[in-house]
């Protein structure tokens, strides 16, 4: 499942509008198995980006796998009505928002009536910790731990549009023109729940709430049009 | 906070403003002069990308290489499952037959019984009808039995006699039919069975 040479060379938004066109030729001619294979290089390129950010709407990991699932395969599916030209990125994230909106208007619903019993995503997250924790000294590991979860709880106090905006722009580095194209909102109001969504973090947080990880300071991301 | 901090950075950007900025194009005509809102400018920045980095570091943490991989796969067999639909096996068996219905023969076949049914039904219920017009009314024969039982229940020990001869008139009527040949070979027989009218003269003597 990895990239051609010739579209690891160029950037992504041109590698996946050459592959989008590529599969839909396939699909066209009725070579299926092709067109899967070529559709799998989009699943290796997009994946992680989108398991984060269904990860962030719906805090659970089991269920991000799902919605991320779902949304490839609704993509796949619905290719035909993707026009070329557009950044599939950007088609492909608005399907798995408004799955990952679905999913929890479901669990909303679901659980008016059933009381949950336990925390099922506390024990999947133990589980992912314990795999990914062979860097850092115990220490660090339960400091960044604990630190993780105070900002995860303050960024699930945000209200849903902010949270949105918040995890698109400063955690996807998406532009504000980006994250308008993702939820439908204008630049400017996109402006507007970013700033709000800073400000009452920095309150939650305060200015030591969330000191900076040496090990990941390389990339910035800066929200602009 | 404390006061004297807040005293002492009058006149300089809050958070609230280092937000704003950050949100817009960066650039503010205080910050580009003042160094000590630099300063804080930067660690506000820095402070912004630490949450940012922590959430990142939190959903990869939940999404190990993996885990990515079981994904991959499970992506793959569920497209491939689009292309080609599950068959249904049908069990069991007859029941599909009947179910589907597949067969315009059977179809034709299953109308036919039940229109026959239906139309056996219906004619019966004709037939019936006749029958209940053609007979008296059931209470009326009952009556008419009971009075005549009643009747003639006091010379019942003589009629039986009289009776028992006009049987044996009635059954003896058909005399050609005892002298055709075919039943010559039961006459032997018929004359060494006593016959009722003899028994009867007999027994007035």
């Amino acid at each position: 499942m990895t990239g051609t040479p010739v579209a690891a060379a160029i950037s992504g938004r041109e590698a996946d509008g050459l592959t989008t066109t590529a599969v839909k030729a396939l699909r066209a001619e009725g070579r299926q198995a092709e067109a899967r294979d070529r559709y799998a290089e989009l699943v290796a390129r997009h994946q992680r980006r989108a398991g984060r950010i269904a990860y962030h709407y719906l805090h659970d990991a089991a269920e991000a796998d799902e919605a991320v699932q779902d949304a490839f395969v609704k993509a796949y599916s619905h290719l035909e009505s993707f026009r070329d030209g557009l950044p599939f990125d950007v088609w492909f994230t608005r399907i798995l928002i408004n799955g990952c909106l679905d999913r929890i208007k479901a669990r909303t619903r679901r659980e008016r009536w059933i009381q949950p019993v336990g925390d099922a995503a506390s024990g999947e997250r133990d589980l992912s910790e314990r795999i990914a924790s062979h860097g850092p000294s115990p220490e660090e590991a339960l400091l960044a731990q604990e630190r993780r979860r105070t900002i995860a709880a303050a960024l699930a106090r945000l209200p849903e549009r902010q949270r949105s905006v918040f995890v698109l722009s400063q955690v996807e580095g998406c532009t504000s023109r980006e994250v308008s194209a993702l939820t439908g909102l204008n630049e400017s109001t996109v402006r507007v729940h970013l700033f709000r969504a800073i400000r009452k973090l920095r309150t939650l947080l305060g200015p030591e709430g969330a000191q900076p990880l040496e090990a990941t300071h390389e990339g910035k991301r800066r929200v602009t049009s | 906070m404390s006061l004297l901090e807040h005293l002492g950075r009058r006149g300089h950007l809050s958070d609230r403003q280092f937000a704003r900025v950050w949100t817009e194009d960066g650039r503010d005509p205080h910050l580009q002069a003042c160094p000590d809102c630099q300063s804080r400018y930067q660690q506000f920045t820095a402070w912004l990308d630490g949450v940012g980095d922590d959430l990142h570091a939190d959903a990869d943490a939940a999404f190990p290489a993996e885990r990515l991989a079981a994904q991959q796969i499970q992506i793959a067999r569920r497209i491939d499952a689009l292309e080609h639909p599950v068959r249904i096996l049908a069990f069991p068996r007859a029941a599909r037959a009947v179910i589907a219905g597949q067969s315009h023969a059977r179809r034709w076949v299953a109308a036919a019984a039940a229109a026959s049914f239906i139309a056996g039904i219906g004619i019966g219920q004709m037939l019936d009808l006749r029958h209940a017009t053609a007979l008296p009314p059931a209470s009326v024969t009952a009556d008419a039995h009971l009075a005549s039982t009643t009747a003639s229940a006091h010379a019942i020990g003589v009629r039986t006699v009289a009776a028992s001869a006009f049987d044996e008139d009635f059954l003896m009527s058909d005399g050609d039919t005892l002298a055709r040949p075919r039943i010559a070979g039961l006459r032997a027989i018929d004359d060494l069975t006593p016959r009722a009218r003899d028994l009867v003269e007999r027994a007035s003597r």
